[in-house]
């Protein structure tokens, strides 16, 4: 049993009827109360997981913790917890935004009360007998997160939640995603393809690609990762000595000019120093940060 | 309990749907046909026992086609509001047992045709009384009717379609596509009624499209026990196949 975390997976691999392995040996550990951004490219195996932990599909190989319980063996007492947005929004398009709730409503044991607290969550309470069909993609979005809020859940799976959404409305699901956190202690699992898009509001990043699991741990993880990863870009009238005067740095030749790696921009004033102390013309001297972004793209191209 | 709480959610997601408009106009067919004709050409041709002979030629027209095609139809649209709102997914991460999500689909169904047998007959007895004031000097409030009869033939039409539900249930689930399960229901259909008005094949006692002929053809009535429990086995097994099928296919892709 493992209480501190909400989801568990061990050795997870999954592979569609004769194709490769979508999943292999992904080992997921979302901690309780964390709101958790799952990223990796299209077609890396999130939508895989994330189906697998929702029991969508049949777990083919590994183990599936949810709330310290086997998914397998508890399915129906752990969905009464889980509120879900898989892909697309799943709504009865003839139906108004009350009444799609009201489908699901006795499932959860929710009050009719609730269908309303859950409506004026997103902001779709004014929405009277409008059916779901006549609404925009944003407003679709919104009816499909109150569904997953429906039940009070102790843990929110996102898949991909902005798709379609315009900027006012990626940043009012990220505040949206925050309260909930902030306000319910909800765990909430959120998949994306771009990193930028949820590293404003995620605690903790796992990274899939190709169906392995790259990167998981805490963001502050991943931006020490990323410090690691800065590197001084430099041009002088003589590369060759340059490359010598910072030999303890381990320079690396990149077509007419050196790098080096860097952690404070401290070290490149001193680096500085040193070129100018033994006559060296400085052409360029140009810190480049790597970005988490970059760092993403750098972390799933080195793998394929 | 969580049977009946899908059942709520599975009746609720009809609403405003072509499938409760489309069980209630089905039911009125024949009724109206019945009306049409008594407006043009009168009440004339029912002076024999003219109550229960227009309840008789309700019952066959439904039973030999209406009700059949109103079934192959019901049985695709009903599924077909997962399908075409890509709801599968949020159905399946529900806290149900597919078990329960099956079961619950298949009572909306029945749901559905009882409906419509019950519609059409409060239909048809309005037609008659409608008739009755048109031309009254028939007296159709005042002839004997045989309720007996008129139980007994809605129960063998239910019951014998019990095979055809089953088997276009099953294919309603299976297909996205709403055109193959309706086409395969109404070619099977059609072969089915030739089977027995065109070449009395003996094979139509196995042929679950042909059973619903079995309760209004006079001459099939010694068979019509037989087919009623060949029917009941029939549905049995495609339901079970089909629930296996349902169990583990994946119904959200």
């Amino acid at each position: 049993m493992n209480n501190e975390y909400a989801i568990k997976t061990t050795g997870l691999s999954y592979r569609y009827a004769k194709g490769a392995d979508t999943l292999s040996g992904v080992n997921l550990e979302v901690e309780r109360g964390s709101i958790y951004g799952f990223l990796g490219p299209n077609g890396s195996g999130k939508t895989t997981t994330l189906s697998l932990l929702l029991g969508l599909l049949t777990n083919q190989q590994g183990d599936i913790e949810i709330f310290g319980q086997r998914l397998h063996t508890n399915r129906i007492s752990i969905l009464k917890r889980v509120g879900s947005l898989i892909e697309s929004p799943s709504l009865y398009g003839h139906l108004t935004a009350r009444e799609n709730l009201e489908v699901y409503r006795r499932d959860y044991g929710a009050s009719k009360a609730r269908i309303d607290e859950v409506l004026e969550t997103v902001g779709l309470a004014g929405t009277g007998q409008k059916v779901a069909k006549r609404f925009s993609l944003g407003m679709k979005q919104r009816l499909a997160i109150a569904l997953a809020l429906l039940s009070n859940p102790e843990l929110l799976i996102l898949d991909e939640p902005s798709n379609g959404l315009d900027p006012a409305g990626i940043i009012e699901l990220r505040e949206l995603i925050k309260r909930l956190n902030k306000t319910y202690g909800m765990t909430i699992l959120i998949s994306s393809h771009l990193l930028g898009e949820v590293e404003k509001m995620v605690s903790h990043v796992g990274i899939i690609f190709n169906g392995k699991l790259l990167f998981q741990g805490p963001l502050s993880s991943l931006h020490s990762f990323q410090q690691k990863g800065s590197r001084l870009f430099i041009k002088t009238s003589d590369n060759e000595i340059a490359c010598r005067l910072l030999q303890e740095r381990r320079p690396e030749v990149v077509n007419d000019s050196i790098s080096v790696a860097f952690k404070a921009m401290s070290e490149v004033a001193a680096i500085n120093k040193t070129l100018t102390a033994h006559n060296l013309d400085v052409y360029l001297l140009q810190p480049k940060e790597s970005d988490l972004e970059q760092l993403f793209i750098d972390l799933t191209s080195t793998q394929s | 309990m969580s049977l009946l709480i899908s059942l709520r959610s599975e009746a609720l997601k009809t609403k405003r749907t072509a499938a409760f408009y489309f069980t209630l106009i089905g039911a009125a067919i024949v009724p109206l046909i019945y009306l049409l004709n008594v407006f043009t050409d009168g009440l004339s041709d029912t002076k024999k026992d003219p109550l229960n002979a227009i309840l008789r030629l309700n019952g066959e027209m439904n039973g030999f086609a209406f009700f059949p095609l109103f079934v192959v139809l019901v049985c695709t649209l009903l599924p077909q509001i997962e399908h075409r709102n890509n709801t599968w997914k949020q159905v399946l991460t529900a806290p149900r047992s597919k078990a329960t999500v099956f079961v619950a689909k298949l009572l909306n169904v029945q749901l559905l045709l009882l409906l419509f047998l019950v519609a059409n007959h409060v239909f048809i007895f309005l037609a008659i009384v409608i008739a009755h004031f048109a031309d009254p000097s028939v007296g159709l409030l005042h002839q004997p009717l045989n309720g007996t009869v008129v139980l007994t033939r809605a129960a063998n039409t239910y019951i014998t379609i019990s095979a055809l539900c089953a088997a276009q249930f099953w294919m309603g689930l299976r297909f996205r596509n709403f055109i193959v399960p309706t086409a395969i229901g109404l070619a099977f259909w059609l072969t089915g009624t030739l089977m027995v008005l065109e070449y009395h094949s003996r094979a139509a006692e196995y042929f679950p499209y042909s059973f619903q002929l079995f309760g209004i053809m006079p001459n099939l009535r010694p068979q019509l026990v037989q087919v009623v429990w060949t029917s009941l086995a029939y549905g049995a097994v495609f339901l079970l196949l089909g629930y296996w099928d349902f169990s583990r296919r994946r119904m959200h892709q």
